[in-house]
This record gives C-alpha cells, structure tokens and sequence, in this order.
C-alpha cells in the first residue's frame, strides 16, 4: 500500500513538473529591438553589433536565459536592469563583418541546449524553431576620403606654384 | 674727382639709378611688408583649426614666428622684384616706347630729351608694378607650398608647437634663400 501511496506521490510529482515547466516557455513572445553598428572607421577598430530589445511573453513570463545565434556565433544575452530587457554585442573585425542582413536567432536554454546538441552531431539546425528572430541591418563601414584634404591641398598649391613658376621663367631668359 | 664736381644729378640719371637701384619705394615697402604679414598669419588659422593648437596658449610663439616670416617673406619679395624689374623692363621696352612716341607725336614742342625721358619714367613705372605684384603672387604661391608640404607631410608626426615653428620657420627661409638666386 504504501508503495502504491509512493509511487502514486512520484506520479503526481512528475505531472505537476510538467506542467512547471511548460510554464517556462516562453508564448506568443513579443519583440521590441533597437539595433546599433558601427558605421565608420575613423572613431572605431572594430566592427561591433549591440541588439538591445524587450521581450514580453503572453503568459507573463519575466527574465528568463535567452541565448543568440548570429553569425555563426552562440552567445548568451544579457539581461540589464530594466525588467524584461536584454541586450546582445558582437564585435569582429570589418572583414568578418560585412555588410547585410544579419538575422539573429534567439532560443531560451531548452532550444539552446537542442542547438549545441544538433551542431554538435552534425544535424540539421533549421528544425529547430527560435524563440523569435531579430534582424540587424549593418549598412558597412566608412571607410574615410579615398583623397586626404590636405593632399588636394597641396595639389591645388603646387599647380598655382608651377603656373607662377613657368611664368617665371618665361620672363627670364 | 669729376664725380665729386657733379653734384646734381640729371632727371635722367635719377630715373635710371631708381631703375636699377634695389631700394623700393614706401608705398612699396609698406605694400611688400603687408602682404607678407597676411601671408605669414595664414598659418596660424592652419595650426590653430587644423593641428588644434591652442590660440592663446600659444599666442607669443604664433606673433614671434609670424613677424620673423614676415621679414623673410618681405625680404623674398624684394629680392625677386628687382630680379624681375629688369626683365619686364626689357620685354615690354618696345612696346612701351611704341605707346608713349605715338602719344608724345602730337606733341611738337618736346624735346627728344624730354621724350625718352618720358619713355624711361613709363617704362620704370609698368616694370616696377609688373614685377611687384608678380613677385608677390610668386612668392606667395611658393611659400604656401613649402608650408603644406613641410606641415602635412615632412613634420606630420611632431608636435604642433616644432611643427608650427620649423614649418613656418623653414618655408620663409628657404623662400628667402630662393630669393637670392640671379634666375
């Protein structure tokens, strides 16, 4: 009797788990994003990505582990102070970075988990739906003037030079 | 002995020692020493918005080296007018005479004398403004070279202050020292 009692309890136990962790995903997730790149090379070294959104789920769910796939790079994102707000930075060189799309696809630690796992076989990733998905535009770097300013300064100096000094020596026999 | 007897000279002698003479005129002086001071302020803007060098902090060393270009500027343009002046005057000589002996025909009065005179006097006139202003313009373009090349490219990696003083200082002494030059 009592290991019915026991075993029944374990049951009970294991059902009500389910059901707590059901409630740890995240339904009908809601997005609001900024995005940042960096734009030009003259203040900066490196090319850097920061993704900071609010993530608001319909079954009320607050601060949960999200973690990022983007380009080709697994990170975790970080929570700030705000509640529900997060934030994701990548920084490359500007090679690695180009310009474009670059889609980033977040999973809570399940999803993440499955991620490792299906990368980790060599299986096929796509069968693995995201939590939701961000889209950071990165438009390229300034790279500066192809012709310094000071170069077209000189240019335009030793013109005027030559101008005078050909007529210099016009004048001179 | 005879020259010491000879006391007054003539109007034409005059004319041709002024012709030939290096002392400029004090419209001209004033004329060379201005605009080589606006010339040698023009780094100062260079330095003050494009190497961020502080205006006041460093007002004495941007009056000192300015006036020292100044008078190296100055001393450039004088050097190359006189240089010029008797060129010009040999090239426009015939044109000159052409001009003043067609307008003086009219006049029957004159003498022969008193026309070369006054073809001497037109032609020291339009040599010593033609060479004036194109000594100016010469050494202007020149100095304004030599200063954005020695402070963009030579001294790019000193600090402004040695930048400033050996640009400045270099561009109006080898301006100088091209001045001297016969050619």
């Amino acid at each position: 009797m009592a290991a019915t009692t026991s075993k029944m309890l374990t049951i009970l136990v294991l059902a009500v788990l389910t059901v707590f962790t059901s409630a740890d995903v995240c339904l009908g997730p809601v997005v609001k994003s900024e995005t940042y790149t960096t734009s030009e090379t003259t203040v900066s070294t490196e090319t850097v990505f920061i993704s900071q959104f609010t993530l608001t789920c319909k079954n009320g769910l607050q601060n949960i582990n999200l973690f990022a796939d983007v380009a080709g790079r697994m990170i975790p994102a970080v929570r700030t102070t705000v509640t529900n707000q997060y934030q994701i930075t990548i920084t490359d060189e500007y090679k690695a970075l180009r310009s474009g799309n670059y889609e980033s696809r977040f999973y809570d630690e399940e999803g993440f988990s499955a991620l490792k796992k299906a990368r980790r076989n060599n299986e096929d990733v796509s069968t693995i739906t995201p939590l939701f998905t961000i889209n950071i535009s990165h438009g390229g770097v300034w790279q500066g003037t192809y012709i310094q300013s000071e170069f077209v300064a000189a240019c335009v100096a030793i013109l005027v030079w030559w101008l005078a000094f050909s007529t210099k020596s016009k004048l001179t026999p | 002995m005879a020259v010491t007897k000879k006391t007054k000279l003539s109007r034409e002698e005059e004319l041709l020692l002024q012709d030939f003479s290096r002392n400029v005129s004090t419209k001209s002086s004033a004329l060379f020493y201005g605009n080589a001071l606006i010339v040698s302020a023009i780094p100062i803007w260079l330095f003050w918005r494009i190497h961020q060098m502080d205006l006041w902090q460093s007002a004495i060393l941007f009056v000192v080296f300015s006036l020292v270009s100044t008078y190296l500027v100055a001393y450039a343009y004088k050097n190359v007018k006189f240089v010029l002046k008797h060129y010009i005057a040999q090239k426009r000589e015939e044109g000159i005479t052409k001009e003043m002996m067609s307008k003086l025909s009219e006049d029957k009065e004159m003498t022969k004398k008193e026309k070369d005179e006054r073809v001497l006097w037109k032609k020291n006139e339009v040599a010593d403004y033609e060479a004036t202003t194109f000594s100016i313009f010469y050494n202007n373009a020149l100095y304004l070279v030599l200063l954005i090349v020695f402070s963009f490219y030579i001294l790019k990696n000193f600090n402004p202050s040695v930048n400033y003083v050996l640009s400045v200082g270099s561009s109006a002494g080898l301006l100088a020292l091209f001045s001297t030059s016969s050619k």
